[in-house]
């Protein structure tokens, strides 16, 4: 069978669109944060959470109990509660002789479990009888009904083999998963196995077909998947014949492929990000997408199930609807009895009847069994509502309901607990606005008589509130938040290592490569390699290392890439920043084109030495220069090959020929890969006006034209910890996952770039000559804030140094002392700041520590504003801050790129924490005690299980508990309200968030004063200072 | 101009949010299209409002263009293709008769 090309695509983009509720599984050697419900984002955040808990089957807001916990602790604006419910029973019908907004407000506030139970067989009528003390009637459960009920479970976009495992206690699903996770393990194994797929260069559906074709143990497991794999040779083929047999209509395709997919999803999300990712060595060595895995897994599927059905057991949809219509009663216990519904007490004699198998035996059971159910389901239906009247002091009021009102009474109360999640969450959202808009100062900042000593640009990251604020309280010190990355989006490429690391947020891919150099010689004699002797002549080059890969690496067969990203241990590049490693400049300037002319031609001419070498075993020192020159124009067609330069060879006419071919094909060199290498020396570096772009940006966006300190110092960040997978998880998010520091220290290099200031001084932005741009690095594990390329500091600015030392380290000590407590590593709660500081640095090398730190834990609020706003208030390390002064963004340029950057991952780093808190087992990862790493891309719970996504229980919880306040992430822009609001209005990725409610957003508007919320799909006037009101508890910590 | 031959094909010019780029290529891959240019960064407006095209730190929430030159039997298959996608997002398909010179570049 070969399907026609239209289905073939159709299929294709069927699984596309099938997968996009799944998000995507970055490596975790650079963890992104992302919002598991990212593919829902189109939704309103309360209909996303519902879809997506029933879709990753999960929970979307925390158990009553724990919010209950939250309302006891004064976190919960209470009148809010009250108003909502109100406004729940605007819309419905009164009940005779109970107080609903009483009743509910119990219910919330003191019913711990919820009232609402699952009825499939039980009516209003039978609660009321039981509400009566009489027999339940029993109507519910025709013959009809159960075939309804049953149709709707196990029909329709389900797996045929959960509905198969549903009736016959079978374990195909599990079975299934298994078998899936093993081809994934081998197949994407990038270097931690000892044992190599064969064949993966054909790809992840063609390597398995190969695998599976000669699989003797599925064989002999009575798995005959090449019966499925001869209908078609590719993917798409295979999927249609196996939906076909399953009897799967194409109108359901779509919604199967994605229960299909969310069996697993961390798996799933891999193999999506892998197919999109651009560059990923091993994507492109061994390529997989979701068709190959869609495919395989049907594949296996249907073998399964082929071989399961040998038992007499229905195997497709048309079997499974035939037997629910004929054997309806068998079919009902079945399903009861496999999928643990079963009433305990009755479940031995389902068992017996269904195993005699007798007609008139099941018939009876099934009788006694509805009649046991339907009393069981109204009991405790009523028992539910009896222990809500009975905390209502409305236990009279019950027995006097009729029928009718009984069951307005229990949909009132569904609808409401569907609800109650979102209510709570508004109410505790609530409360954090007015505590921050309580701490707010929106009056004008006082202007400066004189430059601060420094200025320090931070990260807009959670952890550097608390820095921030003791650096500006202990001296003369003004700070600046910006995203991490500092707005330049680098490719970087580390010395002596010939990979590229993306340094941006991972909605960016860089344009420019910035490779790292030295002009320290190579220390390392142990490593040199043929290759090394090859490139003699570039060894003097600064461009070595990008040149070895790229032009020579791979001609010689040397699998650099793959040494170079596949590391020997869990950690990622940047832990071997060795104290050895030589100091290192950034090559930021792009080359002239003679420059780049040069290197190629360098490159070539080592490359024909090696050929010489290799082919007619001449050694290099035979070779002259002349030589070389003539074979290198012969081969790029521009001369023929003289005389001499044969003889020189010892070649004959034609084998010189022969020759000159061979370096054009097998060395490459020719005009066209000449052209390559020319196009990618070209990505290297910025020209100048890139980078008065990037730093006017850089500055306008914060705010920061004039008064520049002695010192700017930009400050990436970065932690540190032994053994710890989610390391990356730790870093900066705003470079992907990295350090900060090679960005920072790629912006000072601008700013401090002569050329660049004459440009910028003429555009207004006038940097003092004595001005110093200082990259530096935050260790958020221990607080330490460590200067770089200090060599490279004026002399005049040398005799300053020691007062900013000092000064860093007081904020250092002061920030460990107001941290440190919260991870409880010491014994003490009110730790000296020089002793939590000695604290700090020993938990990060701590082998055994599963917490070196909070990390962006508890994050609630995004600021965008002038630093005066905050100044005043303590956030506890609980809010980015962005700096922005809308009087140097008329055109509201700057505002929309925070938007739609910064702000835009911070609502993923927000959302990644919510339901890693509210659902740490399906959402987030589950403890690290039991985790595993996976191919050396992720993790899994124990020897084989899903890919684990989202965060672990350490990083969310403590002591069981969330730690992290699942909330939404609190926004507030300070401009004018219209400025804001256009620029939310011009970019439709953030309007939607608002609108659709992902984020809380406040605009503080510092010319009128006023406050606008977005509430309810529309704006809002509110007061700043929420001080009459009477719910804000000031004695409740933050 | 008189010993050019001009071949009859069909241009697509599909217009989608770039974070969907690489199911657009992999689609047109698949479907055999020999090359395809790609315009990032469009402004305009359309039934979601205005697109701003000026995006800096944000590529996937921009609209993009790709465009196509194929043979017109590969037109219906390709639409096809792209309709379970476009049944759910935003974004069009434009298709017009095109003359090309040189066909070998654009067909087997």
């Amino acid at each position: 069978m070969s399907i026609a090309l239209g289905l073939r695509l159709k299929i294709r983009a069927m699984i596309h669109v099938a997968a996009e509720p799944i998000p995507f599984f970055w490596p975790m050697r650079t963890f992104i944060h992302h919002n598991p419900l990212h593919g829902l984002e189109h939704l309103p955040f309360e209909q996303a959470a519902h879809q997506g808990a029933e879709l990753f089957h999960g929970r979307a807001f925390l158990p009553r109990r724990i919010y209950q916990g939250d309302l006891a602790a004064g976190k919960v604006d209470r009148p809010l509660l009250s108003a909502a419910i109100t406004q729940f029973l605007e819309s419905r019908e009164g009940i005779a002789g109970i107080d609903l907004q009483h009743w509910l407000t119990v219910l919330m506030t003191e019913v711990g479990e919820p009232v609402t139970r699952p009825q499939t067989l039980a009516g209003v009528a039978d609660v009321h009888a039981f509400l009566h003390g009489s027999e339940p009637r029993n109507e519910g459960a025709t013959s009809e009904t159960l075939k309804r009920h049953l149709h709707e479970r196990l029909l329709g976009d389900r797996p045929v083999y959960e509905a198969v495992d549903a009736l016959y206690g079978t374990e195909i699903g599990t079975e299934l998963d298994e078998l899936m996770i093993k081809s994934c393990l081998d197949f994407f194994d990038e270097g931690q196995s000892v044992w190599d797929m064969p064949g993966r260069e054909q790809g992840l559906f063609a390597a398995w077909c190969d695998m599976a074709n000669r699989n003797v143990p599925f064989y002999l497991h009575g798995l005959h998947v090449s019966r499925i794999l001869e209908q078609d040779e590719k993917p798409e083929g295979v999927i249609a014949y196996v939906l076909q047999q399953l009897g799967i209509p194409e109108d359901q395709w779509i919604s199967y492929f994605t229960r299909e997919l969310v069996r697993l999803h961390g798996w799933t999300g891999f193999v999506k990000w892998r197919s999109t990712a651009q560059h990923y060595y091993w994507a492109d060595r061994f390529p997989a997408d979701l068709v190959d895995f869609v495919a395989i897994r049907l594949t296996m599927a249907l073998a399964l199930l082929r071989k399961d059905g040998r038992h007499n057991h229905a195997w497709n949809t048309d079997g499974i609807a035939e037997a629910i219509d004929t054997r309806t009663a068998e079919i009902y216990l079945r399903h009861e009895l496999h999928t643990g519904q079963i009433l305990p007490a009755m479940a031995h004699a389902v068992d017996q009847a269904l195993l005699l198998g007798k007609d008139a035996l099941i018939q009876e059971t099934l009788r006694d069994y509805l009649r046991g159910k339907t009393l069981h389901e109204a009991q405790t239906q009523a028992n539910g509502l009896l222990a809500l009247a009975e905390a209502a002091d409305g236990r009279d009021a019950l027995p006097q309901l009729s029928e009718e009102q009984l069951g307005e009474l229990l949909t009132t109360i569904a609808a409401f607990e569907q609800q109650e999640g979102m209510i709570w969450l508004r109410a505790l959202e609530a409360h954090a606005i007015h505590r921050l808009l309580n701490g707010l100062d929106p009056s004008k900042p006082p202007v400066r008589e004189k430059r601060p000593f420094a200025q320090a640009a931070f990260c807009i990251d959670t952890r550097s509130e608390r820095i921030r604020r003791h650096l500006e309280d202990i001296g003369d010190y003004q700070t600046f938040g910006i995203a991490g990355f500092f707005g330049v989006p680098v490719s970087f490429m580390e010395l002596g290592k010939g990979s590229e690391t993306h340094l941006c947020p991972v909605i960016l891919t860089p344009k420019n490569l910035v490779p790292e150099i030295t002009a320290a010689t190579r220390q390392d004699d142990a490593a040199v390699t043929a290759l090394e002797k090859a490139m003699h002549e570039l060894k003097e080059s600064v461009l070595t290392p990008f040149v070895t890969v790229e032009a020579i690496g791979l001609l010689f067969g040397f699998d650099m890439i793959g040494k170079t990203i596949a590391p020997r241990t869990y950690n990622r590049w940047r832990k071997r920043l060795h104290p050895e490693k030589p100091f290192s400049r950034l090559l930021l300037d792009k080359l002239s084109r003679e420059q780049a002319d040069s290197i190629v031609r360098a490159v070539q001419r080592t490359v024909i030495v090696k050929a010489v070498e290799q082919e007619l075993g001449l050694p290099p020192e035979q070779v002259t220069d002349d030589v070389i020159r003539s074979l290198r124009e012969s081969a790029l067609g521009h001369a023929t090959t003289p005389q001499a330069c044969a003889d020189a060879l010892q070649l004959d006419a034609d084998k010189a020929e022969a020759f000159i071919e061979r370096l054009r094909t097998a060395y490459r060199i020719n005009d066209a890969f000449a052209h390559q290498q020319m196009e990618r020396l070209g990505r290297i570096g910025f020209t100048v006006d890139e980078q008065v772009n990037y730093v006017t940006q850089a500055l306008s966006s914060i705010g920061l034209t004039e008064q520049f300190s002695r010192f700017v110092l930009l400050v990436g960040h970065g932690s540190s910890s032994e053994n710890n997978p989610y390391e990356s998880a730790l870093d900066c998010g705003a470079c992907g996952g990295n350090h900060g520091l090679v960005s920072a220290k790629v912006l000072a290099q601008m700013a401090n770039n002569r050329p660049v200031r004459r440009i910028l001084r003429a555009r207004g932005i006038d940097i003092p000559d004595d001005t110093w741009f200082l990259p530096a690095l935050h260790n958020t594990t221990t607080d330490e804030i460590q200067l770089h390329n200090l060599q490279l500091i004026p002399p005049s600015h040398l005799v300053y140094v020691d007062r900013l030392r000092n000064g860093l380290t007081a904020a250092s000590r002061l920030c460990a002392a107001e941290r440190v407590p919260t991870l409880a590593i010491g014994e003490k709660k009110n730790l000296e700041p020089a002793a939590a500081y000695k604290l700090a640095r020993r938990n990060a090398m701590d082998w055994s520590q599963v917490r070196p730190e909070w990390g962006l834990s508890r994050n609630v609020y995004f600021v965008i504003g002038r630093r005066h706003l905050t100044a005043k208030t303590m956030l506890h390390g609980r809010a980015f801050l962005h700096s922005y002064d809308y009087r140097v963004d008329p055109k509201r340029r700057l505002l929309e790129n925070i938007l739609t950057g910064p702000l835009v991952v911070g609502q993923w780093i927000n959302m990644e924490h919510y339901f890693s808190a509210v659902d740490n087992d399906r959402f987030g990862s589950g403890s690290k005690v039991n985790h595993n790493v996976a191919g050396r891309f992720g993790v899994m719970t124990g020897n084989l299980s899903d890919l684990r996504t989202g965060l672990p229980s350490q990083t969310v919880l403590k002591d069981g508990k969330p730690y992290h306040e699942p909330l939404r992430l609190i926004t507030v822009i300070e401009a004018p309200f219209e400025h804001a609001r256009k620029a939310i209005d011009g970019v439709v990725a953030v309007k939607n968030l608002v609108q659709n409610a992902w984020i809380r957003l406040l605009i503080v508007d510092p010319e009128s004063g006023e406050v606008s919320i977005h509430e309810n799909g529309g704006w809002q006037k509110r007061a700043l200072h929420a001080a009459e009101r009477a719910t804000v508890q000031e004695s409740v910590p933050l | 101009m008189k010993n050019l031959n001009f071949s009859q094909l069909k241009k697509l010019e599909i217009i989608l949010e770039g974070e969907h780029k690489e199911f657009a290529t992999d689609l047109l891959d698949h479907a055999g299209v020999k090359g395809y240019t790609i315009i990032n960064n469009l402004s305009g407006r359309g039934s979601h409002g205005f697109h701003e095209g000026h995006l800096m730190f944000n590529e996937e929430d921009v609209l993009i263009m790709i465009i196509a030159a194929v043979p017109p039997a590969l037109v219906e298959p390709i639409l096809e293709g792209f309709a379970p996608f476009f049944s759910k997002h935003s974004g069009v398909v434009f298709i017009s008769d095109i003359q090309v010179t040189r066909l070998v570049k654009f067909a087997d």
